[in-house]
């Protein structure tokens, strides 16, 4: 007789939409707060996006609950380094070490879709993209989530990092300036949020430049 | 793999002042092989009536021929052409009768109807027309499509601004896709022309 297989798993999938965009001296990374459950809403007041150090942010989405243990992990390692570098992670350091925990856990995955955001040692903007096990790449720009197939297409349109295999080497950030690259990620989210049913309710803004952090939130389609 | 990921393929028709513009990619393949990168799926009903079929290409070919006889026995018997939204009807009761065995098709139907009043719509395999008064997507790249048109479209645009608009959002559309790309044809259809244009995009 055919194996048989279990009819419960252990992951579930809470929604949700991420966005991170990375500019010369600054980075914008964001997240929708709805919080779902098949095509129930838990919450529509939660955030996916976490500060893992000073200069460096990650927004997930996938399995709230992966994601949370993934974040308490991250800054408990966080911690350990501070007492023994005596400084805080950059922001490359931080996405090399996201990877390694991923693929830790490559046979029982952490369902967990990141974007980490964040400056460099030389305070310019980067943005890490990951899968579930830990690939990752430095990108100018990114979405993962509910939402990514609609708002990627988007952001290439506006943005179009070059290809990483052109020679000389070119930059990957974004010539925007700071307000208009926030102002595309409210327009990515508006569309998002029309045609995605687990985007909505609130959208929360995080933007790290020199001064330091700063959140903004926008309100979203409700329904 | 989805019988409707076979083929590959991405459609879109926009509203316009006046005007309409239905375009589709070129990519025939068989799964992950191209096989045509100038394959037609926008079809030409009567000068005010285009019909773009995404989904399985030979249920598409035999669903154009099927529909290009009852049109033509139609301009027959009422000598006229017939009306988007009745060519529409025509569709989806086509598509309704096969409800156990379906054509495994996304029609994408656009037309200019009375006082020159563009008229676009699509449905599923068996028949669910979907009305809408902005954009319409099928095909492979639906989700890209969807995401890119939302955040592009505006109302009243004029047939050039209209062309640009429908021809970024393809474009952009289908590079996030790998079943559907080599480029694009992009019918701009206003009450007094047909414009044709095919859009050169990335070959891969």
């Amino acid at each position: 007789m055919a194996k048989q297989h279990a009819n419960w798993s252990p992951y579930d999938n809470n929604g949700g939409s991420c966005v991170a965009i990375a500019g010369a001296d600054y980075c914008v990374i964001a997240a929708d707060t709805r919080l779902s459950t098949g095509y129930n809403i838990l919450t529509r007041d939660y955030s996916k996006i976490c500060k893992l150090a000073d200069k460096c942010v990650m927004a997930s989405s996938g399995f709230q609950a992966d994601v949370k243990a993934l974040q308490k992990h991250l800054g408990a390692r966080h911690l350990i380094y501070q007492h023994q570098h005596n400084k805080q992670m950059s922001c490359p350091a931080m996405a090399q070490l996201l990877s390694n925990t991923l693929y830790y856990k490559r046979f029982f995955p952490y369902y967990s879709f990141n974007v980490l955001g964040g400056l460099d040692n030389e305070g310019k903007g980067c943005v890490f993209t990951y899968d579930a096990v830990g690939s990752y790449e430095k990108v100018g720009y990114s979405s993962q989530g509910s939402g990514s197939t609609l708002i990627m297409p988007f952001l290439d349109n506006q943005l179009k990092s070059p290809s990483p295999l052109l020679l000389p080497a070119q930059d990957a950030v974004t010539p925007l300036a700071e307000d208009e690259a926030v102002d595309l990620v409210k327009t990515v989210f508006a569309s998002a949020s029309e045609r995605d049913i687990y985007t909505g309710d609130k959208l929360e803004i995080v933007v790290i430049n020199a001064a330091g952090l700063r959140r903004e939130y926008i309100d979203l389609r409700k329904d | 793999m989805s019988i409707f990921e076979y083929n590959g393929s991405a459609l879109v028709a926009m509203v316009g002042k006046n005007c309409f513009a239905i375009a589709s990619d070129r990519r025939l393949g068989v799964q992950l092989q191209t096989i045509a990168t100038d394959f037609q799926r926008i079809s030409k009903i009567h000068d005010r009536l285009f019909l773009g079929l995404s989904g399985l290409a030979t249920d598409a070919q035999t669903l154009y021929q099927k529909l290009v006889f009852r049109h033509k026995l139609y301009q027959l018997r009422e000598e006229r052409d017939m009306k988007p939204e009745t060519f529409a009807s025509l569709v989806s009761a086509l598509l309704y009768e096969k409800r156990f065995g379906p054509f495994f098709c996304q029609p994408v139907i656009a037309g200019l109807g009375d006082d020159d009043k563009p008229f676009i719509c699509t449905m599923d395999s068996i028949g669910a027309k979907e009305l809408a008064k902005d954009f319409v997507v099928a095909g492979t790249a639906s989700e890209s499509l969807y995401g890119a048109c939302e955040s592009m479209f505006k109302e009243n645009m004029e047939p050039e601004e209209l062309f640009e608009t429908v021809s970024q959002a393809l474009l952009s559309s289908v590079d996030r896709d790998c079943l559907s790309g080599w480029g694009g044809h992009v019918y701009v259809v206003t009450p007094t022309e047909v414009k044709e244009r095919i859009l050169k995009g990335r070959m891969d």
